[in-house]
């Protein structure tokens, strides 16, 4: 008998007679937020801040002319973006490397990244990639110093049992972004970027007005 | 105040390993580790304390997490093969291993497919488990940390101490001395800051060249056949996004039924874990992806005694654990020895409970005694393991291995137990043994009030210990004294 068969058989006979449906498990957490709509988006702000994230809003219309002092404050020239953005995104004066399979080094040469996102999850700060065409593939939004991330308002719901709900389809690929890159294992001093980018910025863009 | 570290390397297997107390007076001795430990341990135990404060919702979150774990154990054979199923049709190749053995052997065969000299490791506690490390070296495979605290062991020859922060017990001095000799950086500075630039330019040439990985799972989502990883460094995003070819193994308790009991287990795990309102990464992948990510991927399903603790029905609630080592940090004895002393790589509660299980209690055996049994890794733990009733559980199949009966007659603490329960057994008896006892006790009660020294068995309990001596009356003569006197308004 092989070991997949040798382990089930052992699961099952230990778990015989073991009733205990889905369905009835205790869900008495919460599930939606309780937040009007200027104060979720100020708890999202609030909460990338702290993370020491760079936070500016702007109405849709402006998005372009937002992007582009954005960049110009990172220092940084030479961005990637994701074959899916849209072309009016990339401002002039910097130099776009659009990703049509980049081989690592190229990547790694660009001191920056533009995505969209998914989601945005408030209570925690946390963006949510599921690298969909604007969102780009998962290399290009690691190996890069430096993260700029439009997030629309809407996208952003209060909770992360609210985000699980407005997504009942599971992605294929998702990435939780919670603040930069940290780690906090040399006596417990929180430094900022190990591997990830160092440096995160978010844009988020007044859909919902 | 730097010292070499370690002062001895501890023996992290728990077939070699001493037993706890022999394994922790040494570090007992070691002021610099236990300092190190101790702060480590506050700072991420008053993170965790303020972000579970305020969480209006957390034990409801608690009693959530905990019976979707333990609706998974129920379930668990279903669960698994739906894993199978969707994580082979989204292109992974899912193998079981029965044991530690098994699981390095499918390893290391894949690997040696893959023509692999290197491997790059996300900080896996499965791989410890089963010992691959050694594996790999001698099947000429180098494997590389990445996790920074692994790497500062790896590199130092340590070993880790910590389910979470496994380098804990090492300073940031002591971490310059590692770096400084292994990476050849002599005039490294000694702030961590500098100390992370290091290592990041030190394992990014790893990231970009080596095209093989190794990770764990902290969870296989059945529904979908995903696997998800929790992490702050980035380091994992590295090794599940630029090699080749990814291997993951995970022990058969990770399953979750879907995707979205991921709202529950991380918004637990990441606050009882480092105390963040969530990780700064958490990754989710099914299979292989086209064009994005590793275009092999091998899932390593992991017994090893798993499903004979399942089969037990005090200990099965060992298997809910989530790894987020909130009991490590809020133990009284861990907090005095660190990890070493445990000598398997899970150290803590749900070590002393873990560890002898998977040895199938054939090793490890002092471990369920390493425990005052407070109950506060209860009280902390966010799936809700009783693991002081494991612990009392654990230590009477320890009494039981170890009763000889035809020698019983003559083992005084056989006779002692017996004598007390038949005193324990009747109110009289109990109150005649009382009386007995307080009589005898105060031979040995000092003028100040204090028992220092007791004979025979006895002498093993004062060894270390101070006793009060007992008060002049006893609870019940209290009590009975209490309710015949005549009530008082004020007692009310």
């Amino acid at each position: 008998m092989n070991s997949r068969q040798q382990i089930l058989d052992r699961i099952r006979t230990a778990t015989s007679g073991d009733r205990s449906r889905y369905e009835d498990l205790p869900r008495g957490y919460i599930h939606a937020g309780a937040l009007e709509n200027e104060a979720r988006i100020q708890l999202m702000t609030e909460r990338l801040r702290e993370y020491g994230a760079e936070v500016v809003e702007c109405a849709a219309s402006d998005l372009p002319a937002t992007i582009s002092p954005q960049l110009r404050d990172s220092g940084r020239h030479r961005f990637i973006v994701p074959d899916g953005v849209p072309h009016e995104w990339l401002a002039e004066d910097f130099t776009w490397l659009r990703d049509q399979n980049l081989i690592y080094d190229e990547i790694e040469q660009c001191a920056g990244v533009m995505t969209a996102a998914s989601a945005g999850v408030a209570d925690s700060g946390t963006i949510i990639l599921h690298h969909g065409p604007a969102e780009g593939r998962r290399i290009i939004s690691l190996l890069p110093d430096f993260h700029l991330c439009i997030l629309r308002a809407s996208q952003i719901v209060e909770t992360m049992p609210e985000y699980f709900a407005r997504f009942p389809n599971p992605p294929r690929l998702a990435t939780f972004i919670s603040g930069p890159s940290a780690t906090a294992d040399i006596e417990m001093t929180r430094i900022k970027g190990v591997h990830g980018p160092r440096f995160l910025s978010v844009i988020i863009v007044r859909d919902d007005a | 105040m730097s010292g070499p570290v370690p002062i001895s390397t501890p023996v992290m297997d728990p077939r070699l390993a001493p037993p706890f107390p022999k394994a922790a007076l040494p570090i007992l001795q070691n002021t610099q580790l236990r300092k190190n430990v101790a702060h480590a341990t506050d700072v991420i135990q008053a993170k965790r304390n303020r972000l579970v404060a305020e969480k209006k919702d957390w034990q409801e979150l608690r009693t959530s997490a905990s019976a979707i774990r333990a609706h998974v154990l129920a379930n668990l054979a279903t669960y698994l093969e739906q894993f199978e199923t969707n994580c082979t049709a989204a292109g992974g190749v899912v193998h079981w291993a029965s044991n530690a053995a098994e699981a390095r052997r499918i390893i290391i065969d894949i690997l040696r497919e893959e023509n692999a000299t290197e491997v790059i490791k996300i900080k896996t506690m499965t791989s410890a488990e089963i010992q691959l490390n050694p594996a790999l070296e001698a099947a000429g495979i180098a494997a590389i940390e990445t996790d920074l605290a692994e790497l500062i062991l790896q590199l130092g020859h340590d070993e880790p101490s910590h389910i979470v922060v496994p380098a804990l017990h090492v300073n940031r001095h002591q971490v310059r001395e590692i770096f400084a000799r292994q990476m050849g950086l002599p005039q490294l500075p000694n702030d961590p800051e500098a100390l992370t630039a290091a290592a990041r330019t030190y394992l990014r040439r790893k990231f970009l060249s080596v095209p093989t990985a190794i990770s764990g799972a902290n969870f296989l989502i059945a529904e979908t056949g995903s696997v998800a990883i929790v992490e702050s460094e980035g380091n994992g995003r590295m090794c599940l996004t630029l090699p080749r070819t990814l291997i993951t193994l995970a022990g058969i308790e990770k399953v979750l039924p879907r995707f979205a009991d991921l709202e529950v287990m991380l918004q637990v795990l990441a606050r009882s874990a480092t105390g963040e309102r969530l990780n700064p990464y958490n990754s989710l992948w099914s299979g292989v992806v086209s064009g994005d990510g590793p275009q092999r991927f091998h899932v390593v399903l992991l017994d090893n005694g798993r499903s004979e603790i399942l089969a037990r029905k005090v200990e099965r609630q060992t298997l809910q654990c989530i790894r987020c080592a909130a009991c490590l940090n809020t133990c009284p004895v861990y907090r005095q020895t660190g990890g070493h002393a445990y000598g398997s790589p899970y150290a803590g509660p749900i070590g002393a409970i873990l560890t002898p299980q998977l040895e199938r209690m054939r090793h490890a055996q002092s471990l369920p005694y390493a425990s005052s049994l407070c109950g506060a890794c209860y009280e902390v733990c966010p799936v809700k393991i009783n693991i002081p009733e494991v612990l009392i559980d654990l230590r009477a199949q320890v009494v039981d291995q170890e009763r000889v009966d035809s020698a019983r007659w003559t083992d005084p603490m056989y006779l002692g137990m017996k004598a007390a329960n038949f005193a324990f057994a009747s109110a009289s008896r109990f109150r005649m043994a009382q009386w007995f006892g307080r009589l005898g006790l105060r031979f040995f009660t000092g003028k100040d009030g204090w028992i220092r020294k007791l004979p025979s068995l006895g002498s093993r309990w004062t060894l270390s210990r101070d006793l009060p001596a007992l008060p002049d009356q006893t609870f019940r003569q209290w009590w009975a004294e209490r309710e015949s006197k005549p009530k008082t308004g004020a007692d009310k």
